[in-house]
C-alpha cells in the first residue's frame, strides 16, 4: 500500500511568490504612495564638516509659492538618545554643524520641486572650524574635539588571552602587517525615505518606511514624539534594498513625523542619491595593525590586534558604527583557525564625517580579510603554499564544539571540507602550473582564498535586542493561511521561505500561504532582520507556529476520521489515517468546520484555527561557514584587475530554498567585487566627500561580477529546521578572497594588499615601484 | 507646456513645468510608479524606458522632449494579462530580489533583445552595463536574458513581431 508523497516545500527551489507584483511595476515602495493634500520635505544639509551656526535665514524661503514651513532645530528642537556616550544629535542641526550632509533646515512644501526651490534660498552664516578628519589625530583629540563636553574617544577596551605575552614571545617567528579599509556604504537602490499620515479621527501617526525593523521604528517615532506606542503606526512596504543602513534611525523621520503631526497633513520626504551617499549609515574606515607570531609549520601561535574604528559625528541609536565593526572583526579575528591566543585593544573615536552604522557583514569582511591576509603572509614569509598552512590552522570536525580565544562557541561546521572542496573545483594543483606558465608570458594571474565563518541569529544585532521572532497564523474558513511575521524583509524572500516552512507543516500548498510582514497592526512584536536572523530566527517561529496549527488540524481531524490522533497525516491538502488513505477530508473541510459546524468540534476545543508562536533559538549564535576561492588577472600597466572564477562552498545548515540562498551569495559576492575594487566614500583633508554620486561612488556591473559556481554542504544547527543564517557570509568573504588572489597575482612583485579598496593607480605604483627596484638591485 | 505623449500604446495629453523630468511625469502625472528613480545622475538605469523603441533613463530626459513619440514602460510589457516571456524568464531564473531594479532592467533587457535577438553572454553583460542591481549579483540576469531569449526565438514570427510591436499596437 502506498501512502500519498508529502510534497516536500523545505529544500526545494521554489520561485518566490512576491514576484509577480515586482515583474509587473505593481508593487509599491514608499514613494509610489500617493495621498491627496501631500507635503515634500526638501533638507538643507551642511556643506560645511566642521562650523559654528552664526545664523539661519529663512525669509526669503518662505517666500517661495507653495512652501508651508521651513524649520530649525528651534522649530522642530528634538534630539536623538544620547546614551551611552552623552552625544545625540539633533534631528536638525542645533548650534554648529559636524559632518557634510548633516540636516540643518527643513522645508515643507506642496511639491518636491518647490521645496528644494526654498532650500537654496536658506541663507546660513557658519564660522568655520577645523574638521577632524584623521582617526589617528582624532585620538589625540587633534585638531580639536568634535563634541566640546567629551574627548572624542568614546570606547576603549581590551581582551587578551591568559598566557599570551608567553605564546607570543616565545614564538620563533613574528610579523607584522597594518590593513586600512576606507568608509564605504551599503547603496540601496531604493534610497531612504518615508511619509507620514495623520488620522483627524484617531488621532493616530501611520509612517510608510522603508526599513528593517518595523516595531523598532514604531518604538522610537513613539518615544521621540512623546507618543503612546499604540498611537503610532509603522507600514513597510516593498522596500529596494537594506543591507543594515535601513535599519537605522534616522533623524529625518522625526522631522517628517513631526511635520505631519504638527502641519495636519501627510508629508513625504524621499532621499535623493546625493543625500544617501552623505548621510546614509556609512560602514567599515577601520584601521587593524596586527603582530602575528607563528611556528616553522606555519601554525599561527597568537595574534595582536590594536583597532582604531572612526564612527564619524555621531553614534546611530543602539548601534555605534565603529563599536560594531571593531567588535565583530575582533571577535571573529581567529575565523576557521585554531589561534590560542589573541591580544585586541579597540579604540573608538568620534570625527567630522558622516555616523557610521551597519552595512552586511559589519565588521565580518574586515575580520575575514585581516584572517585570511595573515595566514597568506605568513605562508610567503615561510615560503609555503596559502592551501598547506591554512590546513596546519584548521579547526577540525573533531574540535566541536570550539572555543575561540575571544570567547565564542561554534557550533558544528565544514571547514577543511569547504575548502577542499572548493580547491577541487578548480583543480588548484594544475592552477599553480598554469600560473608559472601566465606568469612567464607576462600574465599576472592570482588565487585567493577565504575561509569563513559566519556569526548568525545572535542574540543581539543591528536589528537591535530581541533574540526572538513571532509569528501568528490564522487558517481562514476557505483553508488558506494569513501568516504575519515581525521580520523586515528587505528583497529576501521572506514570504517565500516562510511559506514553504508553515506549508510543509499543515500538509497544504505553499501558494495558499500568504505571509504578511511590515504593519505593525498585524504582525507581532518582532526585532526585524538583520544579524542574518530572519531564516534561522523568523524561520524557527513560522515553523514552531506550524506545529501548533498541526496539532490542532490533527486533533480535529482525529476526531472526525475516529482514528488516533498519533495515525493521523496532513499531506497534500487533506488530512488521512496513516495507510488507510481513503480515511481522508480535505483540510479545507477541516477549516470550514472549525469555524461554522462548530457543533462538530471534539469536546473543550475552541472554534477557529488560530495561533502564535514566539522562537529563541538555543545558542547564543549559530555559524554557517564556507570557502570562497577568487582567481583574478591584474593588468599590470593599467592597474584593472579582472574577476577570471569565481567558486563558493557554503554551508549554512538545512536549506529552506537553495534558489533563494544562492541568490544571497551572488549578490554578497558582488558586493564583495565592490568593496574590494571599487567602493569608496573619499573624504578630503577638509572633511568634504568628494564622492556623491554614483559616477564616483563605483558599484559593480554586469562587467565586473563574473558568472559564479556555487555548492552547498549542509551541516544542520541545533535551532529548529537546522537551519543557519546565511545573508551576510557572502559579503564577509568576498572582499578577502578578491585582495588575496591580488597578493597572488602580483606576488613577483612583491605586492601584499593591506588597503581596501585596492585603486588601480595603486597597483601601477607598486608594480613600477618594484621594477624600479629591481633595476636598482 | 502642453504635450502629447504615447505610453504604452495610449495616446496622453498634460501640462507640464518645462523642467519636468519623464520620470516624475510617468509616476506622478500618469502614476505610472514602475519605473523608478535610484540615483538622478543617469548612473543605475532604474529608470530605464523605451523612447521610440530605444532605451533611455527616464531620470535625464525632460518630458517635453518625449512630445509627439512613444514611451513604453514596466506596465507596457504585459499582453493580455500574459507576463512577457522577459517577465517570466526574471521569474523563473530569479533574476530579482527587491525588485527596485527590475523594470530597468526588463527594459534594458527588452531593447537589448530587439537589438540582437540572440545575444552571447558577454552582449549580454555589455548590454546591461548601465543598470544596477546591487541584489542579485548579476548572474540570473543574464541567465533569464538567455532564457527569455531562447522563448522569443521559439515562438512563431508572428507571435515574435507581436512582441516587437507591443506597446505601439493597441492604438
Amino acid at each position: 500500500m502506498s501512502e500519498v508523497l508529502k510534497p516536500q516545500f523545505t529544500g526545494a527551489r521554489v520561485t518566490r511568490l512576491e514576484d509577480a507584483r515586482l515583474l509587473r511595476g505593481q508593487a509599491r515602495y514608499v514613494d509610489d504612495f500617493e495621498y491627496p493634500g501631500t507635503l515634500e520635505v526638501a533638507f538643507l544639509r551642511s556643506n560645511r564638516a566642521a562650523a559654528r551656526i552664526q545664523s539661519v535665514d529663512v525669509t526669503e524661503a518662505l517666500a517661495v509659492p507653495g512652501v508651508k514651513a521651513v524649520w530649525t532645530f528651534a522649530d522642530c528642537p528634538i534630539t536623538l538618545p544620547d546614551r551611552p556616550f552623552q552625544v545625540g544629535q539633533p534631528v536638525l542641526a542645533r548650534d554648529e554643524v559636524r559632518f557634510v550632509g548633516e540636516p540643518v533646515a527643513a522645508v515643507i512644501a506642496d511639491s518636491r520641486y518647490r521645496a528644494e526651490d526654498a532650500v537654496e534660498k536658506i541663507r546660513v552664516q557658519y564660522e568655520p572650524l577645523p574638521a577632524v578628519v584623521d582617526s589617528r589625530a582624532a585620538l589625540a583629540d587633534q585638531p580639536r574635539r568634535v563634541h566640546e563636553h567629551r574627548p572624542n574617544r568614546f570606547l576603549h577596551k581590551t581582551h587578551v588571552t591568559d598566557g599570551f605575552n608567553e605564546a607570543f614571545q616565545s614564538a620563533p617567528h613574528h610579523l607584522e602587517l597594518t590593513f586600512r579599509w576606507n568608509r564605504q556604504t551599503g547603496v540601496t537602490m531604493e534610497t531612504r525615505g518615508c511619509l507620514a499620515l495623520p488620522d483627524p479621527v484617531s488621532g493616530r501617526l501611520t509612517v510608510y518606511a522603508g526599513h528593517q525593523s518595523p516595531h523598532g521604528l514604531r518604538g522610537m517615532l513613539a518615544r521621540l514624539l512623546k507618543l503612546p506606542e499604540h498611537q503610532v503606526r509603522v507600514v513597510v512596504p516593498e522596500v529596494g534594498g537594506g543591507f543594515g543602513i535601513k535599519a537605522m534611525f534616522y533623524p529625518e523621520y522625526v522631522v517628517v513625523a513631526e511635520a505631519a503631526r504638527r502641519l495636519g497633513r501627510p508629508v513625504k520626504w524621499i532621499g535623493d542619491r546625493m543625500e544617501s551617499l552623505l548621510a546614509d549609515a556609512h560602514a567599515r574606515d577601520a584601521i587593524h595593525e596586527v603582530a602575528v607570531a607563528y611556528d616553522d609549520e606555519g601554525r599561527i601561535l597568537a595574534v595582536r590586534d590594536h583597532v582604531i574604528g572612526d564612527t564619524g559625528a555621531y553614534a546611530f541609536p543602539g548601534f555605534p558604527g565603529a563599536v560594531g565593526e571593531a567588535n565583530w572583526a575582533t571577535e571573529m579575528l581567529t575565523g576557521p583557525y585554531k589561534i590560542p591566543h589573541v591580544s585586541i585593544e579597540i579604540e573608538c573615536v568620534f570625527s567630522n564625517k558622516a555616523p557610521l552604522g551597519p552595512y552586511r557583514g559589519v565588521g565580518g569582511p574586515i575580520g575575514a580579510q585581516v584572517q585570511e591576509a595573515i595566514v597568506d603572509a605568513v605562508a610567503r614569509a615561510l615560503g609555503k603554499d596559502p592551501v598547506e598552512v591554512r590546513r596546519a590552522n584548521l579547526i577540525g570536525p573533531e574540535d566541536f564544539p570550539y572555543h575561540t580565544p575571544t570567547g565564542k562557541v561554534y557550533d558544528p561546521g565544514s571547514y577543511g571540507e569547504s575548502l577542499e572542496r572548493a580547491l577541487a573545483l578548480v583543480d588548484y594543483e594544475r592552477f599553480r602550473k598554469d600560473q608559472e606558465q601566465w606568469r612567464a608570458q607576462g600574465r599576472y594571474v592570482g588565487l585567493g582564498l577565504c575561509v569563513f565563518v559566519e556569526p548568525s541569529a545572535m542574540a543581539e544585532s543591528e536589528a537591535g535586542s530581541i533574540p526572538y521572532e513571532a509569528v501568528t497564523l490564522r487558517m481562514e474558513p476557505s483553508g488558506v493561511v494569513t501568516a504575519a511575521v515581525g521580520t523586515g524583509p528587505t528583497g529576501q524572500g521572506h514570504e517565500t521561505t516562510f511559506a514553504q516552512l508553515i506549508a510543509d507543516q499543515l500538509g497544504i500548498d505553499v501558494k495558499d500561504v500568504v505571509v504578511l510582514h511590515g504593519d505593525t497592526d498585524s504582525a507581532p512584536f518582532g526585532g526585524g532582520t538583520g544579524g542574518s536572523r530572519s531564516g534561522t530566527i523568523g524561520g524557527g517561529a513560522a515553523i514552531r507556529a506550524g506545529q501548533a496549527l498541526r496539532r490542532k488540524l490533527t486533533q480535529l481531524a482525529a476526531h472526525l476520521l475516529e482514528a488516533a490522533e498519533e495515525d493521523i497525516r496532513l499531506e497534500a491538502g487533506k488530512a488521512f489515517v496513516a495507510g488507510v488513505p481513503a480515511r481522508s477530508i480535505t483540510i479545507r473541510d477541516l477549516a470550514r468546520t472549525a469555524y461554522t459546524d462548530v457543533a462538530r468540534l471534539p469536546e473543550g476545543m475552541q472554534p477557529g484555527l488560530e495561533v502564535v508562536a514566539r522562537y529563541q533559538p538555543p545558542g547564543a549564535a549559530t555559524y554557517s561557514n564556507g570557502t570562497h576561492l577568487a582567481v583574478v588577472e591584474v593588468d599590470v600597466e593599467t592597474g584593472f584587475v579582472k574577476v577570471l572564477d569565481y567558486v563558493v562552498v557554503n554551508d549554512c545548515g538545512v536549506l529552506v530554498n537553495p534558489m533563494i540562498v544562492e541568490g544571497q551569495i551572488h549578490g554578497g559576492v558582488a558586493q564583495g567585487i565592490g568593496s574590494a575594487l571599487l567602493e569608496e566614500l573619499r573624504y578630503d583633508e577638509n572633511g568634504q566627500l568628494t564622492t556623491t554620486s554614483l559616477m564616483d561612488y563605483l558599484l559593480p556591473t554586469a562587467e565586473d561580477v563574473p558568472r559564479m559556481r556555487v555548492e552547498h554542504i549542509q551541516t544542520p544547527s541545533a535551532s529548529e529546521g537546522g537551519i543557519k543564517g546565511m545573508g551576510e557570509g557572502s559579503l564577509i568573504a568576498a572582499p578577502g578572497a578578491i585582495a588575496a588572489a591580488v597578493s597572488d597575482a602580483l606576488a613577483p612583485f612583491g605586492v601584499f594588499v593591506t588597503e581596501l579598496p585596492i585603486r588601480p593607480q595603486q597597483i601601477v605604483a607598486w608594480v613600477q615601484a618594484a621594477k624600479t627596484e629591481a633595476q636598482a638591485g | 507646456m502642453k504635450i502629447r505623449v504615447k505610453v504604452n500604446g495610449r495616446w496622453y495629453e498634460s501640462d507640464v513645468e518645462p523642467r519636468t523630468l519623464l520620470a516624475y511625469w510617468l509616476r506622478e502625472d500618469l502614476k505610472l510608479t514602475g519605473t523608478h528613480i535610484g540615483c538622478d545622475t543617469t548612473s543605475c538605469g532604474a529608470c530605464t524606458v523605451l523612447l521610440d523603441g530605444k532605451a533611455v533613463k527616464s531620470c535625464t530626459v525632460l518630458a517635453v522632449q518625449a512630445n509627439g513619440r512613444e514611451v513604453m514602460t514596466v506596465e507596457g510589457l504585459e499582453r493580455n494579462g500574459q507576463l512577457h516571456p522577459l517577465q517570466s524568464a526574471f521569474w523563473e531564473c530569479h533574476a530579482l530580489q527587491c525588485g527596485y531594479c527590475t523594470p530597468g532592467m526588463l527594459m534594458a533587457s527588452y531593447a537589448l533583445l530587439q537589438e540582437n535577438p540572440n545575444p552571447t553572454e558577454e552582449e549580454i553583460r555589455e548590454g546591461l552595463s548601465g543598470n544596477i542591481c546591487r541584489c542579485t549579483g548579476y548572474m540570473n540576469i543574464v541567465k533569464a536574458v538567455q532564457t527569455a531569449a531562447r522563448k522569443m526565438s521559439g515562438e512563431s514570427q508572428e507571435a515574435l513581431e507581436e512582441v516587437a510591436a507591443n506597446g505601439a499596437s493597441a492604438d
